[in-house]
């Protein structure tokens, strides 16, 4: 028995910490592809696109989602990054253990951390050009994706490869589902939408140099 | 398949001895019909190397003695068939647990340490009668205790468990799963708040990143995902609704 550990337990924290850690990441995943799926409706006319971004304006949604979803992506990086070994002898053991084990769900937590961190930077990024360049029109987005294709190219990849990972194993954890469907279900939504980000950054590129 | 000549590489220390570094040794062996590490193992001690270290008591997976690291992954010595690996065999000793040397492990002060953490025992306040007809209990709660009894504490979970590596205090799938079968038996009278003291933390349920190594590797296909995935709703639900007492301040 130690004093210092004695005292400190037997609270909730924990419990707060995984509720917190699960709220916030099926937050942002909902926000991430609700995000996409806006982005998308350039596939269907720049008009919809416009009318889509005035529309979330005009009603002040821009003004309250974007520092909601901010402070939201702060705190799921400080709670469920208090996972991340820190320790140089904890990484040392990880990566040693992932590379051993060759085992799919451990790799792909490794990766889970990596591309949180990239999350972290790209997005900060991202959302201070985006702000600085307000509003978001068919053009200011254009003109984004034909100089920093290559940038929203790796953003796109680790956001949602962090999104579907981190919502499989979210479920697998609470075990609502069985896991074999829904890793499945959870790729399949992720090719979706991967395919629909790529598409409409394909369209923005094409369109930078016609508007 | 039977007349490969296989190549054991296995892991060499003794920490009697420190002197000795860590190191792999080499040795060679023909396959022959059936072979198992097991099989294998007692062949080399015998035949080539009587100072060879590990475990085994009942070579028929039951007894949970001679798991180690089978390259790379944690398995049964006696379960594990040569002609399912390649002709190049890695093997190390279980990770987390105390070395004894060479492939041998001491699983045993850990798991009486979970057990004791866990307090896993049926806990009651009615006295034994031994005369008494024995209480019923219904066929179908009897099978879900006997499930997650099947687990012959081999360690092949918390090997696997990337934070059983790291966290000490961690009770791996074997300690939640443990806890699992006294929640689910009726004749154990602990209060669900006295459940969440025993896990209801990060050395617990809460602890749990999801990898699932330990579901993956389980030699008796136990089916840990969902005995985690219980033990961390119950915790869920009777944490909301938990009052912990006042805590004493330092200072």
């Amino acid at each position: 028995m130690l004093l210092q550990r004695t005292l400190s337990k037997s609270n909730k924290t924990d419990l707060y910490l995984d509720l917190v850690e699960l709220a916030s990441g099926l937050l942002l995943v909902g926000f991430l592809w609700t995000h996409m799926l806006f982005v998308a409706t350039i596939l269907i006319s720049q008009e919809t696109f416009n009318g889509l971004s005035e529309f979330l304006d005009k009603y002040y949604l821009s003004y309250i989602g974007i520092p909601f979803i901010i402070v939201v992506a702060l705190f799921h990086f400080v709670i469920a990054g208090r996972r991340i070994p820190t320790r140089i002898q904890e990484q040392r053991i990880v990566w040693r253990h992932a590379k051993m084990l060759r085992h799919t769900d451990t790799w792909t937590w490794v990766f889970q951390a990596i591309t949180g961190m990239a999350i972290l930077v790209l997005a900060s990024i991202h959302v201070w050009m985006v702000v600085t360049g307000w509003p978001i029109r068919d053009f200011t987005s254009a003109q984004r994706m034909e100089s920093f294709w290559w940038f929203y190219l790796i953003l796109l990849i680790v956001g949602e490869y962090h999104a579907g990972f981190g919502l499989y194993r979210q479920f697998v954890k609470w075990g609502w589902f069985p896991r074999k469907p829904i890793g499945y279900i959870t790729k399949v939504i992720t090719a979706i939408i991967l395919v629909l980000g790529l598409a409409a950054m394909f369209v923005f590129v094409q369109l930078g140099g016609a508007l | 398949m039977a007349d490969r000549e296989l190549t054991f590489e296995i892991f060499r220390y003794n920490p009697q001895k420190p002197e000795v570094k860590p190191y792999l040794q080499t040795y060679k062996l023909k396959e022959t019909t059936g072979m198992t590490i097991f099989v294998a193992l007692n062949q080399i001690r015998e035949e080539q190397d009587p100072s060879l270290m590990f475990d085994f008591v009942c070579r028929a997976a039951i007894c949970g003695s001679c798991a180690m690291v089978i390259n790379g992954r944690p398995r049964l010595a006696c379960k594990t068939l040569t002609k399912t690996l390649p002709a190049r065999i890695k093997l190390f000793p279980l990770p987390v647990f105390k070395l004894i040397g060479d492939l041998s492990v001491d699983t045993g002060t850990w798991f009486r340490h979970m057990s004791l953490k866990t307090e896993a025992w049926v806990h009651t306040s009615k006295t034994f009668d031994p005369k008494a007809q024995e209480e019923r209990m219904d066929n179908e709660t009897a099978l879900k205790i006997y499930e997650a009894e099947r687990c012959i504490e081999c360690g092949c979970c918390i090997a696997g468990c990337a934070t059983a590596n790291i966290r000490d205090e961690f009770l791996g799938a074997a300690g939640i799963n443990r806890v699992a079968r006294f929640m689910l038996d009726p004749r154990d009278e602990r209060t669900p708040a006295e459940y969440f003291e025993v896990v209801g933390s990060e050395e617990g349920a809460f602890g749990c990143m999801g990898l699932m190594a330990c579901d993956d590797n389980c030699p008796m296909e136990l089916p840990l995902q969902m005995q985690l995935a219980f033990v961390r709703r119950k915790m869920a639900s009777i944490g909301i609704g938990y009052k912990p007492g006042k805590g004493i301040k330092l200072a």
